[in-house]
């Protein structure tokens, strides 16, 4: 795990501090009014002008010490203020489309083996397949220009192309978790939950969609193979309903892949959803990582690419012992 | 015992039981409707590339009319009422782009592109990583090893940052940002093939050709590769839609060498900012990539179920 992180580091540091042409490390450090000799004096101080692996000791004994550098951009924030203030608005945009894929993926997925081979399994086959077919950018403006526009000019209730909050209820609320919706909801606001929901739901249906076609497959395999074991043909022979025999028995044996696919989901959400996050102009850290990619800027790449690869491994972690929790045949 | 004790065996039995096997599949999958339908299409597609440029002339992607840019020729459907119509005479079926081209005509120049890539990336990646996958699982020991963990390190990456960053470094060519995608892409074929090695390797038939003195490369190549070959199969066509997906995107997010290039991703990209008043721009480069992405898909899942004996039902 620490060699993984390691690794992630060492590629993103000679990657974006080896090639100062294209990404100059001191260009977080400067402003428009900076003379040349002051640069030069820059570059010495922070140690630019060493070898790359003695910068990138510098560097790591500065994150060790809590100092993660400056984002230029950013009007010289703080890196990591940078990240954590853009974090909560992914934590909510994961959550979100987490809900509904579990929501919409998992029915799609049990209607699928349990009429295996009828017309319904079919349709749910090729929506799974179309969900990852689709062009993520393209299917956020088709939504935007659905739901958005459309919706709106012939007079449906629209909902909000971009954003998280609507720009009349812009602070109105204290920040308690930095979730709009939990915030309107501790401020007993609801009008501004409900303008955040809003906001979100367009987004999380749009990062949904993408993934909700692979975990109905996975739950319809899990569920075909389930059905066929011997204690579901037990459950029946003793007359339990086909009810229970379903969403009792086999469901919660069916699951267990479903929950591997999810948690990588989710960590892969909480790295930010740089596509649709920027089509939705949704100011997380997946938005931000693309800002900072064309600003060149390495502070914040170093610090974003690190704690994704952080989400990832902690997330297989936990899914290999949850697995075992839940699956007692499994034994390492 | 000669070194090619193991080659009666390959020329009877094995190969002919393979090729009635691969009847069967195919058999089957012109059984399953959808899969049919996406074989078509791939194949349509594949055509389509390999004469583009002979329906199409390449030099229309540079014959830019500003005057009847961004504008929809039929009243059948009126998109916005913000649309600009074209001039009378003028036949654009899909409207015409910001350069003032034919929408139509550049997505069909723009096919062979996409694809050429998405095969170019699959196959380079399955080459390095069945040839790294299947040493690391037959060799294993510090060598597995080592593959091993360089590969989790690519898989905690935030893959679509680091094939932004590796583009942003070296510059905006096609070249460059096929070898971002690729460089993202080469791990799950190594983890594939080192998976299919360590199963195969501990099977009866190995251990008997291995008595036989079958050499180690002799024994991969041509006894275990045809048996753990099928996965990869599948994976590579399901990939080919993702590459294109994955390449679309990065045009699609701004590191396009050259805004008229006629590339998908990079044709939608010119309607970023006329969503609400050239709304075609977006749509029919995308519906593109969907169908083109969708046969592939619909092909690998087809291959899977059939290729599997265990999934046959």
């Amino acid at each position: 795990m620490i060699l993984v992180l390691f690794g992630v580091s060492v590629i993103v540091f000679y990657l974006a501090r080896g090639f100062p042409s294209a990404f100059s490390p001191w260009a977080q450090y400067i402003t428009v009014k900076t003379k040349p000799a002051q640069i030069e004096a820059i570059i010495k101080t922070h140690g630019f002008d060493q070898p790359l692996y003695i910068q990138y000791w510098y560097w790591l004994w500065d994150v060790f010490h809590g100092d993660w550098g400056y984002s230029n951009w950013a009007n010289g924030l703080p890196t990591y203020v940078v990240f954590s203030s853009r974090f909560p608005f992914t934590v909510e945009l994961t959550i979100t489309a987490t809900i509904l894929t579990l929501a919409i993926g998992i029915p799609l997925g049990i209607v699928s083996a349990l009429r295996n081979n009828t017309a319904a399994d079919h349709a749910a086959r090729i929506v799974a397949l179309t969900g990852y077919s689709v062009p993520s950018y393209w299917f956020a403006y088709v939504l935007q220009l659905v739901f958005a526009y459309y919706f709106y000019t012939w007079g449906l209730p629209s909902l909000p192309s971009g954003g998280i909050i609507s720009q009349g209820l812009q602070g109105t609320v204290p920040t308690v978790t930095g979730l709009p919706i939990l915030d309107g909801l501790f401020a007993g606001n609801l009008g501004y939950t409900a303008d955040a929901v809003a906001h979100v739901i367009l987004p999380a249906f749009n990062l949904s969609f993408i993934s909700l076609g692979y975990l109905a497959r996975i739950v319809r395999a899990s569920m075909l193979e389930v059905l066929r074991q011997d204690y579901i043909t037990m459950a029946r022979a003793k007359g339990l309903p086909e009810r229970i025999v379903i969403y009792r028995h086999a469901l919660r044996n069916a699951l267990i892949p479903a929950m591997t696919l999810t948690g990588l989901f989710v960590a892969g959400l909480l790295g930010g959803a740089i596509i649709t996050e920027t089509v939705f102009s949704w100011p997380g850290v997946g938005y931000v990582s693309l800002i900072a990619v064309f600003q060149g800027d390495s502070n914040f790449l170093l610090l974003y690419s690190l704690i994704t690869a952080l989400i990832i491994v902690v997330a297989n972690l936990t899914v290999d012992v949850l697995y075992v929790f839940l699956d007692p045949r499994i034994k390492y | 015992m000669g070194k090619k004790t193991d080659q009666a065996y390959l020329t009877r039995g094995e190969t002919q039981a393979r090729i009635a096997e691969l009847k069967y599949a195919l058999h089957l999958m012109r059984q399953n409707r959808l899969v049919l339908s996406g074989s078509i299409l791939v194949i349509f597609f594949i055509i389509l590339s390999a004469t583009a440029t002979t329906i199409v002339s390449p030099d229309q992607a540079f014959d830019l009319n500003f005057s009847q840019s961004y504008c929809w020729p039929s009243s059948i459907i009126s998109w916005t009422a913000l649309a600009a119509t074209c001039p009378q005479g003028s036949n654009f079926l899909l409207g015409t782009d910001g350069f003032g081209r034919d929408l139509l005509k550049m997505i069909i120049l723009a096919i062979p592109l996409d694809i050429s890539i998405a095969l170019t990336v699959v196959t380079v990646a399955t080459a390095f990583g069945v040839t790294v996958g299947s040493v690391a699982g037959w060799v294993g020991g510090k060598f597995d090893e080592i593959i091993l963990r360089i590969t989790d390190i690519f898989f905690a990456f935030p893959s679509l940052v680091l094939a932004l960053v590796f583009a942003a470094l070296f510059g905006r060519t096609i070249q460059n940002l096929t070898i971002a995608v690729l460089l993202v892409w080469w791990p799950i074929y190594v983890r594939l093939m080192r998976g299919q090695v360590l199963v195969e390797r501990e099977k009866t038939y190995v251990e008997a050709l291995k008595s036989l003195g079958v050499k180690p490369a002799r024994l991969v190549l041509l006894h275990i590769m045809p048996n753990a070959i099928y996965p990869i199969l599948v994976q590579m066509t399901l990939d080919i839609g993702g590459v294109i997906l994955t390449f679309s995107a990065l045009m699609f997010l701004g590191f396009s060498p050259d805004p008229a290039l006629p590339e998908l991703g990079n044709l939608a990209a010119d309607g970023i900012g006329h969503v609400f008043t050239a709304p075609w721009l977006i749509v029919f480069p995308g519906v593109t990539i969907l169908v083109i992405a969708l046969a592939f898909n619909l092909v690998g899942d087809g291959l899977r179920d059939v290729l599997d004996p265990r999934l046959r039902r």
